[in-house]
């Protein structure tokens, strides 16, 4: 529908070296300046993910701090049927996602300038998306759509930072059941493990390959330092380290050498001060 | 390093078979530094020594070795001797110019001798002197009987400090003692001034002789040491003024009989000074000590010269040491003016010490420094004087005699002078003081002892607590009148500030007795006036200044409990204190005499003082208040709270509404797990919080409400409610096995705990309660406080991670160092600097006063509220060469001197919270500071807990910003000392807290109804709004909550500095600022190539095949007015600065 108006458009997209389309976008009809969106399809040799569709996804660039989610949905639906937006802070392939989190238990994001990856439902949609012409701005707030910015943003912002008791206590029980599931089937996975390395009747013990559950070595860093460690002091208490007369005067030779380090520094730092005129006392 | 290494090494191999000394040694290094012209002087920076191997590990020679050891053995010590020995080098007279002084000298002594002749008139008969010549003296009474005429001077001989080889740089002055022939003398000259007016007279001949002469330049008189009878001519060669001449004028050699000068004795007769006729005989004339020891002065000093060459022949180190001596006197503004600790007075006790043996003629410059202090520290010269006479003759005066006749005595080597004539005694007891508090300093291993006793100057606004000027000075002429003290003004020969200043002192000080530990005065200021106009009179001198130091515990009691009202003693109270002094019955029972003063809030109780030394000098001085300026609280205005107060008493309310809830926290029954501890973590709670929050009666028809969480919400279209202070809380919960170990599931769990205390607090004390994911927020007697649950192994959890191999590995990350920040190191700071408060009573306001201004010059994003009163703890914890300051006023100042004064870049600033630290743990921080200075913060700053980060300062500031800062202080802390000591200039000491906002590209102007703390503006506005509260009345537990935390200008501020903050800077005065400053970054502004990841607010062009990349400037300034809609009132661009 709108894709089809922008054909007969007399203005020519802008489109840069490094293949991204040039999208003006203002903050309302009367502004004076505008920003610029950078539009590409989002091309790279190995994406893993499936929640960007080499051939649907839209890779946006310079997104104004005032575009939320849903703005950015609704200035792009112009182009086509929008499936999703994802709005990072830097461009790169998508987080892992952990357990599902509350809103209120997030981290607070960045409201900074963002690049985005939309994922429109049909592929054609990103063709109307570069072919829009350079001198018609997006507009982002209209008066259908109207967008809050400053003290009306931010007094909402406060309303919706309230959070009845009853329904945090949910949130937490609910995570903490899930938490609570998770541990019990790790524990489960390594309850089988430990019975698996003990010996049937026997006496035989089934080794498998080796699995973070079996404990061959000392299981964290620091105790693996430790035993390093042991082994170092052991190492040194039988070496003599005053037997042969080079070693004897190595020790002395450093010595002289700390002394004339430690002179010179002296003379560097007396030095300096005078330089920086430290001496002068009015 | 490379390049330079040869040059160093050719230098040192040149040396070497020189090097006798190690001066030499150290001067190679600066040799081959001046031989690089490359080498950037300002960016000199300590950089680790690394000496190449071959260097290392050359073989030594024998004396090398001998030297490495002795440096080695002498640490410390060859570090202070190198520092000395620079030192001296920096005020020692160089050949040059004592070539240069000579040849003038010879100059001058050729022309006095061809003095002409001149016909004998009466001394009354000035009409020989020309118009361009004025006599340099007052003429009061105006006659005075003898004869006089001009001749060559009988002989002109160098004396004082230059020939000694004691002068030192800066103020050379080269003594000239010019010998009056005896028979323009006559014996009896002593009486009535007549000889001093012939010594006036004498020079202003020589003076007139020569202004024909163009060998000499402007010529100037001047007074020895403030002294009015003993004028000086100064002169100066054409040229240059690097040096002066002083002549002074003597009659010959034992002129006159030194018993006359007995201080016991009159010279001034009564009837010849007052005029009128007058029936006393001779023996009842009152002494004229004074006067008797300024004529006996003029006698003496080619004999102390010889007396002290033949000292200085003897100890090789005396020029040193005097010179050192006299930087210690020249810090300490005690060198200078009337009654001063002159150099002179100086080199006699140098000689009085040689003298007893009590320093060895073998000792060396520090040890005879060392040693004097020492002596200054441990004698009273007021109780117990001293002499240098070895054998006087029969009629030299007792020392018994002497204390009779002055407050100071020090006798000089023939028995009959008082060098210390002119010292009072609060002038010897501050001598004494800042000698015992040198000592001290010296002997901490801590304390950096040569650049607190030398380097550091004390100004007296800097040292002392409260500082008052009495401005008027005519007024003490009528002082004089009221207390009676005519003899005084006729040995002062009619100087009434002299006269009257010992009467003053006595008094002040038995006024504020117990209040005070030492009383300091300026010490007036030499005059100086052209040969052609006339002696300027006493009056005209500038105002003169008292400093207190006081006793924090003392000084601000209301009450002065006097003897029971049946003592002998209570009249001599009522006396002293006049109406004020009334009958009270105490709670013991007693009833005394007593003075009650005003002061009931904190601020007020501070300037006590004030209205004892007003009431006292109006009282028994005749000064009116109006001739004093008080300058003891003159900066507190700007911390000032509604309630008229300076915020103690705030502060302290907060800190019992928190004690309270800790108590009932700690009582709370129904927990799954118990409460192992609750500490306070706001600035509030340590009596450091600028403004500290004041319960709040809400007007409930200003707000929305939200009916389901009983909240308040603020209004669109009103301005912004007041902002509440949340006070946080910290609350740690006990370890248990039953705490997940996961980084989520601890988050939730403490979710779950801060509901469930919510819910006890509600349930027991009824408190308005609203727990939230990170926090619970208590509304608590109109205040509010923020609880937050901690985990003591939490940041531990965050630390650890499995790697791809399944292996448990430990990594520091910024998550886990914030929370710990939050949860353990700022509880800690706040409690030990709340100990600190109990121990300095004005150490809180101190801190309010520091941040205050670093808020209003936008630095409080860089040096934060912590880092800031750390700084300000070191001002009480490591005073030196001070001692803790005792009002808000001082502390701040120095605050100021600290930051502007501190070598940032090559030392670590140590503060010794509750005394942790030992002398060897300060080496260890510095060692540790100078091997890895370039990876630490560039202000650095060491706690007990903290020796190796700073915590505090590791994200700012920056070093462009701590450059910022240091220049700013300078200035401020100039333009402050001005203002508070010079009464002239304009009185406005907020000046120091307005910023300068040329700098600038942007100013966004903030529309004031939507500022909350508007109120706290350094200039606050005449128009309130209202904010939603009420005036106080009663407030009752529970009812709705408030609207918490909410600023528009900072949430503007965040949402600024994330999206825009690689582009620019941005500067607001949290405290009520209306407008914030930006500033552009240069190298964001530098043209970029497109890249995906750095194309934030940026425009790019396009030229043939490259796109290069500029922020969108214009999109940019209309962004700031979109983001900040209903906040913004105007965005001023000062397009005039930058064009891109």
């Amino acid at each position: 529908m709108a894709a089809s108006k922008m054909k007969h458009a007399r203005s020519q997209p802008c489109i840069i070296p490094g293949g991204f389309a040039v999208l003006p976008i203002q903050f309302s009809s009367d502004s004076g300046a505008q920003h610029k969106l950078y539009v590409k399809e989002h091309k790279v040799r190995a994406e893993k993910s499936s929640h960007r569709p080499l051939d649907r996804t839209l890779f946006v660039l310079n997104i104004p701090p005032y575009c939320s989610q849903a703005v950015v949905k609704e200035l792009f639906s112009q182009f086509g049927c929008v499936h999703s937006v994802e709005l990072r802070d830097h461009p790169g392939s998508s987080h892992e996602s952990g357990p599902k989190l509350s809103k209120f238990f997030k981290p607070a994001e960045k409201k900074g300038f963002k690049v985005g990856y939309i994922v429109f439902q049909k592929s054609r949609s990103l063709k109307a998306a570069k072919s829009h012409p350079h001198n018609e701005p997006l507009v982002v707030c209209t008066e259908e759509h109207p967008v809050k910015t400053g003290v009306q943003k931010w007094i909402q912002q406060y309303r919706e930072s309230f959070i009845q008791p009853e329904k945090l206590q949910e949130i937490v029980d609910s995570f903490m059941e899930d938490y609570d599931n998770r541990k019990e089937k790790e524990e489960e996975q390594q309850r089988k493990e430990a019975e698996l390395q003990q010996e049937d009747e026997e006496g035989w013990v089934k080794v498998t390959k080796g699995h973070k559950g079996v404990k061959a070595r000392p299981h964290s860093e620091a105790a693996n330092k430790r035993t390093l460690h042991k082994e170092m002091r052991k190492k040194k208490r039988k070496e003599l380290m005053n037997f042969y007369t080079w070693q004897h005067k190595n020790t002395q030779k450093e010595h002289i050498a700390e002394l004339r380090k430690k002179f010179e520094e002296d003379k560097q730092r007396i030095a300096l001060l005078r330089a920086q005129r430290k001496f002068k006392p009015y | 390093m490379k390049k330079k290494q040869p040059v160093a090494e050719d230098e040192e191999e040149k040396m070497s078979p020189l090097h006798a000394s190690q001066e030499e040694e150290s001067d190679a290094p600066v040799k081959a530094k001046r031989s690089k012209p490359d080498s950037d002087e300002k960016d000199v920076v300590y950089h680790p020594v690394k000496l190449s191997r071959s260097d290392l590990y050359r073989p030594p020679t024998a004396e090398e070795l001998n030297q490495l050891k002795e440096a080695e053995s002498l640490f410390h010590c060859s570090l202070l001797k190198m520092q000395m020995e620079e030192l001296l080098k920096e005020v020692a007279l160089s050949e040059h110019r004592k070539l240069q002084i000579d040849t003038f000298i010879q100059t001058v002594t050729k022309l006095l001798q061809t003095v002409p002749d001149s016909p004998e008139v009466e001394v009354n008969d000035l009409s020989w002197l020309s118009d361009a010549v004025k006599i340099p003296f007052l003429l009061l009474p105006k006659t005075t009987k003898g004869k006089f005429h001009m001749t060559p001077p009988a002989s002109v001989d160098l004396i004082g400090s230059y020939p000694l080889g004691t002068c030192t740089k800066p103020r050379i002055m080269v003594d000239l003692a010019v010998t009056i022939p005896s028979d323009v003398l006559h014996p009896k000259d002593v009486l009535n001034q007549r000889y001093p007016r012939k010594r006036a007279l004498y020079l202003a001949g020589l003076a007139q002789y020569l202004t024909s002469c163009n060998d000499i330049g402007p010529m100037r008189y001047s007074c020895l040491h403030g002294n009015r009878l003993r004028p000086v001519l100064l002169l100066t060669p054409p040229d240059s003024s690097s040096f002066t001449v002083r002549l002074h004028a003597c009659p010959p050699p034992g002129f006159f009989k030194p018993n006359r000068f007995h201080p016991q004795r009159n010279n001034i007769r009564t009837e010849w000074y007052t005029g009128l006729q007058n029936f006393q005989s001779e023996s009842s004339e009152p002494p004229t000590p004074h006067y008797n020891s300024s004529v006996l002065g003029d006698l003496l000093p080619r004999a102390h010269l010889q007396f002290l060459s033949a000292i200085r022949s003897q100890c090789s180190a005396f020029p040193e040491g005097m010179a050192l001596l006299k930087v210690w006197l020249r810090q300490r503004e005690l060198d200078q003016g009337t009654g001063c600790f002159s150099g002179f007075l100086a080199s006699m006790l140098l000689a009085y010490l040689l003298t007893t043996h009590r320093i060895s003629n073998t000792m060396t410059a520090y040890q005879l420094l060392r040693n004097s202090l020492n002596f200054l520290a441990s004698t009273d010269l007021t109780v117990n004087g001293i002499t240098l006479a070895k054998d006087p003759d029969s009629t030299a005066p007792s020392l018994a005699e002497f204390h009779s006749g002055f407050q100071v005595v020090f006798v000089d080597p023939s028995g009959h002078l008082n060098l210390c004539a002119d010292m009072t005694a609060c002038t010897y007891k501050h001598v004494q003081h800042e000698a015992s508090v040198s000592m001290q300093f010296w002997d901490d291993p801590t304390v950096d002892g040569f650049h607190s006793l030398l380097m550091t100057p004390k100004p007296m606004i800097r040292t002392s607590d409260h500082v008052f000027q009495l401005c008027e000075l005519v007024k003490l002429q009528s002082t004089c009148k009221k207390a009676n003290l005519l003899n005084e003004l006729m040995d002062q020969s009619g100087n009434y500030v002299d006269a009257a200043l010992p009467f003053i002192l006595s008094l002040l000080q038995q006024g504020l007795g117990q209040r005070i530990s030492l009383l300091t005065h300026s010490l007036s200021p030499v005059p100086e006036w052209s040969v052609e106009s006339e002696a300027p009179k006493h009056k005209a001198q500038p105002p003169l200044s008292f400093g207190l130091l006081l006793r924090p515990e003392l000084a601000s009691s209301v009450l002065e409990r006097g003897p029971p009202a049946d003592s002998p003693k209570a009249a001599e109270f009522r006396q002293l204190w006049g109406s004020r002094s009334e009958l009270r019955r105490f709670q013991d029972g007693a009833i005394t005499e007593a003075v009650l003063w005003d002061g009931e809030s904190m601020c007020q109780k501070r300037l006590v003082p004030k209205q004892i030394i007003a009431h006292l000098l109006q009282l028994h001085a005749d000064v009116p208040e109006s001739c004093m300026r008080y300058m003891g609280a003159m900066v507190d205005d700007v911390i000032k709270t509604g309630n008229e107060t300076t915020g103690e008493e705030e502060s302290l309310l907060v800190v019992q509404a928190y004690d309270d809830l800790s108590r009932k926290l700690w009582q709370l029954e129904g927990l799954p797990l118990s409460i192992t501890a609750v500490q306070g973590s706001h600035p509030a709670l340590r009596y450091t919080q600028v403004f500290p929050p004041q319960p709040l009666k809400l007007d409930y028809s200003f707000f929305e409400r939200e009916k389901v969480s009983r909240s308040l919400l603020p209004k669109e279209g009103k301005p912004c409610p007041a902002y509440v202070t949340p006070v946080t809380v910290i609350c740690h919960m006990e370890g248990s096995g039953k705490w997940p170990h996961d980084r989520l599931a601890i988050r939730h769990i403490r979710a779950a705990f801060q509901i469930s205390l919510g819910e006890l607090l509600n349930k027991h004390h009824d408190y308005t309660c609203r727990p939230c994911a990170s926090h619970l927020d208590v509304w608590k007697d109109g205040l509010l406080f923020r609880i937050q649950v901690a985990y003591h192994r939490e940041p531990q959890v965050l630390r650890e991670s499995m790697n791809e191999a399944g292996l448990l590995i430990v990594r520091d990350n910024e998550e886990a160092q914030a929370l710990e920040t939050i949860t353990i190191h700022k509880p800690l700071l706040t409690s030990t600097l709340h100990g600190l408060q109990q121990e300095h009573p004005c150490f809180g306001a101190v801190c309010r006063l520091a941040k205050r201004w670093l808020g209003a010059q936008f630095f409080s994003e860089d040096v934060t509220e912590d880092t800031a009163d750390l700084l300000v703890a070191s001002l009480f914890l490591q005073p030196a060469p001070f001692t803790p300051p005792g009002s808000p006023q001082v502390g701040f100042l120095r605050f100021l001197h600290l930051l502007s004064s501190f070598d940032w870049r090559n030392s670590p600033l140590v503060v010794n919270l509750n005394n942790q630290l030992t002398a060897t743990d300060y080496t260890e921080i510095k060692n540790d500071f100078m091997a890895s200075r370039e990876s630490l913060p560039v202000m650095f700053i060491a706690t007990p807990k903290d020796k190796k980060m700073s915590l505090w300062t590791k994200r700012a500031p920056s070093v462009q910003m701590l450059q910022r800062v240091v220049i700013v202080a300078a200035e401020s802390l100039k333009v402050l000392e001005r203002q508070l000591m010079d009464g002239s200039q304009i009185q406005d000491v907020r000046v120091v807290m307005r910023p300068p906002l040329e700098d600038y590209d942007v100013l966004i102007h903030l529309d004031p109804k939507q500022v909350p703390l508007l109120s706290q503006a350094v200039d606050a506005p005449s128009i309130n709004f209202s904010r939603g509260t009420r005036a106080i009345g009663k407030i009752l537990p529970g009812g709705a909550l408030p609207v918490i935390d909410y600023n528009p200008v900072t949430l503007y501020l965040t949402e600024l500095r994330e999206a825009f903050g690689d582009l620019a800077l941005f500067f607001c005065d949290p405290f009520g600022g209306t407008v914030i400053a930006v500033l552009w970054k240069p190298k964001a502004f530098a043209s970029m190539p497109f890249k995906t990841s750095q194309m934030s607010a940026r425009s790019a062009a396009v030229t043939g095949d490259e796109v290069s990349t500029l922020p969108n400037v214009e999109a940019i300034l209309e962004d700031f007015s979109v983001m900040g809609k209903g906040l913004v009132k105007s965005v001023d661009a000062r397009t005039e600065k930058w064009s891109f």
